[in-house]
């Protein structure tokens, strides 16, 4: 936060083209639903370091709150973190525009050749993969907090109330978020 | 492909932009939990697609690169007013989440110092990145159909959190695992 402060003032800002570059990568290499969240973590923190770990997982909590598709939202949190509301049209602009173009033409045509048994494999076989993607990226994220036993009660509660009890997100989130806050309260209160 | 199959009325592309926009606006958790309204919308109330073709149209927007849910609401958007429809549906898709976004960000960005937004991300934290393993989870389940789709599914998370290798050569190696038949 501080280094990017420093490099603000400075006048290193991020181009508005490194970002459109940067989040059209994110968007042409996520495939299925919810691989856009491994590859803007390994573009933006891991090869460009435009933000932290601990940044990151500020904007994806905070676009999960939030309506729509999540992972547009950390394109408009990344630019307007490094430049304002332009950035964030920069980075939505190379999230959207080009992978669009393609995803709508080779949909069209997928549909015509959805029955090949070859495509379904490889699509198979890149769905396999992108789970274990997902997962390991979800406990990277984690790994900052797991000294606090309560932080990794709620993680665990979160993923069982989904994967097991198969609860809606939204009761889940509701639910388990408001009661985290509050034993938060009771903790400190104690320390007290 | 593109195109209605059927003769629709002339207030069908804004009946539908707008629905679109609105159910865009309440999406909350992404797409997953506004799609059997959607469904409803599109097949059951206006009867602008069959069955068929909704569920061909979500199987594709799931497997092929880029934005998929507003590729979704695209095609959708293409079967009622073609391409014209589709870049509708695009904008009515992204436009009001993004503002939101925006918005919620500035504010968020604001405040980062104070105390109650110290508390809230330590413990919200936690509960997203569990609902991120589990989104990885349920994904897996639906993908993994056999053992060895499983083993896959294990490699490719131990290889990310040990190494740096680019998520790019995992991938590729289990499309191709899964083009030659072995999962």
């Amino acid at each position: 936060m501080t280094e990017m402060a420093k490099r603000r003032e400075l006048g290193q800002a991020v181009p508005l083209g490194a970002l459109f570059t940067a989040f059209l990568a994110v968007s042409l290499y996520g495939v299925g639903g919810g691989g856009g969240i491994v590859w803007a973590r390994r573009i933006a923190v891991e090869k460009r370091r435009w933000i932290s770990d601990r940044e990151f997982a500020d904007i994806v909590s905070l676009c999960q709150f939030m309506p729509g598709p999540n992972i547009v939202g950390i394109a408009v949190c990344v630019g307007a973190k490094m430049r304002g509301t332009i950035g964030t049209i920069a980075a939505v602009s190379g999230f959207l525009v080009i992978p669009w173009a393609i995803g709508f033409s080779v949909g069209l045509l997928f549909l015509e050749y959805a029955h090949l048994p070859v495509l379904r494999n490889i699509l198979g076989g890149i769905a396999a993969t992108a789970a274990g993607l997902l997962i390991a990226t979800g406990i990277r994220l984690l790994l900052p907090h797991q000294r606090r036993p309560a932080a990794l009660l709620f993680a665990g509660l979160a993923f069982g109330l989904i994967t097991f009890a198969k609860l809606p997100l939204l009761a889940v989130l509701f639910v388990l978020v408001p009661l985290s806050i509050a034993i938060a309260g009771i903790e400190k209160a104690r320390v007290r | 492909m593109i195109g209605p199959s059927a003769p629709l009325a002339p207030s069908a592309p804004l009946a539908l932009t707008m629905y679109f926009a609105l159910v865009s606006s309440i999406s909350f958790g992404g797409f997953p939990t506004v799609l059997p309204d959607v469904r409803n919308f599109v097949v059951g109330t206006h009867g602008w697609m069959t069955d068929q073709d909704f569920a061909n149209i979500f199987a594709m927007a799931q497997s092929i690169p880029g934005p998929n849910m507003i590729l979704m609401m695209s095609f959708l958007g293409s079967k009622v007013w073609g391409f014209p429809g589709a870049i509708a549906s695009a904008f009515a898709t992204f436009g009001p989440p993004c503002t939101i976004y925006f918005a919620s960000y500035r504010l968020w960005d604001r405040f980062r110092d104070a105390p109650w937004q110290q508390i809230v991300r330590l413990r919200l934290i936690p509960v997203v990145m569990g609902l991120v393993i589990a989104s990885g989870t349920v994904m897996a389940r639906a993908a993994d159909t056999s053992w060895r789709a499983v083993a896959v599914t294990l490699a490719a998370a131990a290889i990310t959190l040990a190494t740096r290798l680019s998520p790019l050569w995992m991938l590729l190696v289990g499309g191709a695992l899964g083009g030659l038949g072995l999962l």
